[in-house]
């Protein structure tokens, strides 16, 4: 299955919130749709689930026009939602039979994942009863109860413990292993990085940044490095690099124990890394360590959103004085 | 079709499930039904005016009065200074209905005893048409005075037929004479129907306003956990409201329904014990409960769909209030016209109230109970208030589905309306 959306934009009032969202998922892969707090992704989750109707754009299934109605959706909202004063298994066999599952099997299903997540001990007690971490876990069951061929989860680790996040990371690799459509939306980035094949960073209602993950991380990496000093003094590194190899490289930032830079155009990685010793051997500086700059994508959602941030602020001063 | 069963089967349990719910109808159902077999367990001949067979019935307790009566201070005192009563005795007989009467030695003593609280009150008698009456507290319904003197007018009217010759039992067979004659009521009894119209105008306004709000607050309910996040995307909002709506009121039907059954029923097995003393509220004709029901029910969904509108443009359950206010208005106001038009159930006020949708659901009954009304009427204001029913469930959906992820400030009404208007 693939799953394609095309150029969907949407507005509330005067306000466009989407404007021009595109991106596509294949089963058996997992995307990691990604953006700050009211970028639109939540807008875009719900037009996606028929919440809300877009105002133009289209969004295909195999090429066909995508009917919710012939396609099993689960969906873990981020706001998590379930009845606090009802029963566990209760609920969750009313949800699955909302997604038109028989009451036998939305039984089996429910007791199933119930096992499987490890809470099957809470089916017959009141919601309210249990933990924050354990609340998650049901809501995950009753996300995935009716067996959806489709799994969009959104900040599906918030609130776990290592132990629970392990449990969860496991389901969700079987779910990718399963062949399902998987879209996962979070903050943490070490989870997207590693279910998620592609990535789509969402800024006040545009695609920024999409793609290959390990694509987009090569491309950033290309002619950037780290350089690490042995006495880990990162402040006076980046000030010698300044003043010393300013003509071969630009200090773009660091991270905790190392100094980034970026070639400049025509250098390259050889002569500056000559240029490098000669240099610190001159200067009596002791360099530990020195490789090609693999960005994690924390790195790489912040430059790139950042960078957005202040076009996006030029822009809207641009706005004002005209 | 399937999901909006499903939905209702969950919304039910919530209400069958909660303890209050099933306590409240249970101990109502006993109680009425209990209640309605006391005057064959106690006897209750001075509500029902019939001695009955009961099981606490006390023996002859005549006597046991009087001598509890002597032993205390539950008798009046009397000072006659002429002799008008001739006797203690006579005046004893005279008014038996108001108490025990004792003779004072003289005026004084008897304010005495008064002051006292020895005895209940004084009456100072100078002659047939004159006296005074004595009392240390003064009750807000004391009736003991106008009681002694229409005795005192009567002896009076007594004392002049005796001094001008005339036949005191004659006079009296004539004076008092009334015309024998049977009413035969072909039509409708209003004075009959009054006290259960009046009822059924409580009972369907208070169930209204009860489960309306417990309908908005599942709405809200559901807003404020953001479980609304998850049944959206499972299911059409249409069909949640419909589902909350129709459990609500089916609900409202087994409650409600077997209260009143247990009440209508007990008292129908015991009616001759109660010599139908309480036919004014419970002997209802089949007519107007079934009317009752049809508009009572279609009145409830009406209100019930406005409330379920209500409980979505708000996020918080302590919200409800400040946009339930226009609703609760209409209530409110219904309530009040019908009844106080319910004497006249054939005036203007009431016969327009018996087509608008937003009062039919007790006007029409009244009318049907009370007044004068043609079955066209009846299909007419039926048909209203149903197509109404379809309309404001068609537009409380829309608003449901529009206000449900819409979380922060309560929407007002009017805002909702421009909303559900532009396209989502």
């Amino acid at each position: 299955m693939k799953l394609e959306v095309k150029d969907v934009r949407k507005s509330f009032g005067d306000k466009e919130i989407l404007k021009g969202i595109s991106f596509e998922v294949e089963s058996g892969k997992a995307l990691g749709l990604l953006g700050r707090n009211g970028a639109g992704k939540t807008t875009t989750i719900r037009i996606l689930m028929d919440v809300f109707h877009s105002n133009s754009g289209e969004i295909l299934l195999d090429g066909e026009k995508f009917d919710r109605s012939k396609v099993m959706i689960g969906y873990l909202p981020e706001e998590r939602g379930l009845y606090p004063k009802r029963k566990v298994l209760e609920q969750m066999i009313y949800l699955a039979r909302l997604r038109g599952v028989d009451k036998k099997k939305a039984t089996e299903n429910s007791l199933r994942w119930l096992k499987r997540l490890e809470v099957d001990e809470y089916a017959g007690k009141d919601l309210e009863t249990l933990s924050k971490g354990n609340q998650q876990k049901v809501q995950l069951a009753s996300t995935l109860v009716a067996d959806p061929e489709i799994v969009i989860l959104d900040e599906p680790f918030s609130g776990l413990d290592p132990v629970n996040s392990q449990i969860l990371k496991d389901v969700v690799n079987e779910l990718i292993e399963e062949g399902k459509i998987v879209i996962f939306s979070s903050h943490q980035m070490s989870y997207v990085e590693e279910f998620c094949r592609d990535i789509v960073i969402i800024n006040h209602g545009e695609i920024i940044l999409s793609g290959n993950l390990l694509d987009i991380k090569k491309e950033y990496g290309k002619s950037q490095l780290v350089v690490s000093p042995v006495d880990g003094d990162l402040d006076n590194l980046k000030t010698w690099i300044n003043n010393n190899l300013s003509a071969y490289v630009e200090v773009t930032g660091n991270n905790r124990t190392d100094v980034i830079v970026k070639l400049k155009d025509g250098i390259t990685r050889m002569e500056f890394f000559g240029a490098l010793s000669d240099k610190a051997a001159a200067s009596g500086i002791e360099i530990e360590h020195f490789e090609t700059y693999k960005p994690s994508l924390n790195d790489i959602f912040v430059e790139r959103v950042g960078e957005e941030e202040k076009e996006h602020e030029e822009a809207e001063e641009g706005d004002d004085n005209e | 079709m399937n999901k909006l069963f499903t939905v209702i089967d969950f919304e039910i349990k919530s209400y069958i499930k909660n303890k209050s719910f099933v306590i409240t109808t249970v101990i109502m159902v006993v109680l009425l039904f209990a209640a309605s077999f006391l005057p064959k367990v106690f006897d209750l001949s001075s509500v029902t005016g019939v001695k009955t067979e009961s099981v606490f019935s006390g023996s002859d307790d005549g006597e046991d009065t009087n001598e509890s009566d002597e032993a205390g201070t539950d008798f009046y005192l009397y000072y006659d200074e002429n002799d008008t009563l001739v006797s203690e005795e006579i005046a004893n007989e005279l008014f038996s209905e108001i108490g025990i009467f004792k003779k004072a030695e003289n005026k004084d003593d008897m304010i005495k005893k008064v002051t006292e609280q020895e005895a209940k009150g004084g009456f100072y008698i100078k002659d047939d048409m004159h006296y005074e009456y004595y009392v240390f507290n003064a009750e807000m319904y004391d009736d003991t005075q106008m009681m002694f003197e229409t005795v005192l007018a009567n002896l009076h009217k007594q004392n002049y037929l005796i001094a001008h010759n005339m036949d005191l039992a004659e006079f009296a067979a004539e004076y008092e004479a009334l015309p024998e004659g049977d009413v035969n009521i072909l039509g409708k009894d209003a004075s009959q129907n009054f006290w259960y119209c009046y009822a059924l105008v409580i009972l369907i306004f208070m169930l209204i306003i009860m489960y309306g709000v417990m309908i908005a607050t599942s709405v809200t309910n559901e807003k404020s956990n953001r479980s609304i996040e998850v049944l959206v995307t499972s299911i059409d909002a249409k069909y949640l409201l419909f589902g909350k709506v129709i459990a609500g009121t089916l609900a409202v039907v087994i409650q409600a329904g077997s209260i009143l059954a247990a009440a209508l029923v007990g008292y129908s097995i015991n009616h001759d014990a109660w010599n139908g003393k309480l036919d004014m509220i419970l002997d209802i004709p089949a007519e107007v409960i079934i009317s009752f029901a049809v508009f009572g029910v279609g009145g409830f969904l009406f209100y019930a769909f406005a409330y379920g509108a209500v409980g979505a443009l708000v996020s918080k359950t302590e919200d409800i209030n400040k946009v339930a206010g226009t609703v609760q208005m209409v209530i409110m106001i219904v309530y009040f016209v019908v009844l106080f038009c319910l004497s006249k159930p054939d005036g203007i006020i009431m016969k327009v109230c018996s087509f608008l949708p937003i009062s039919s659901y007790s006007a029409m009954f009244v009318r049907i109970a009370m007044g004068k009304v043609m079955l066209p009427e009846i299909i007419i204001s039926a048909i209203i208030l149903y197509a109404s029913i379809i309309f404001i469930g068609w537009l409380a959906a829309k608003i449901y589905r529009m206000g449900t992820l819409r979380y922060g400030n309560p929407i007002k009404i009017t805002n909702a309306l421009k909303y559900i208007r532009e396209k989502e």
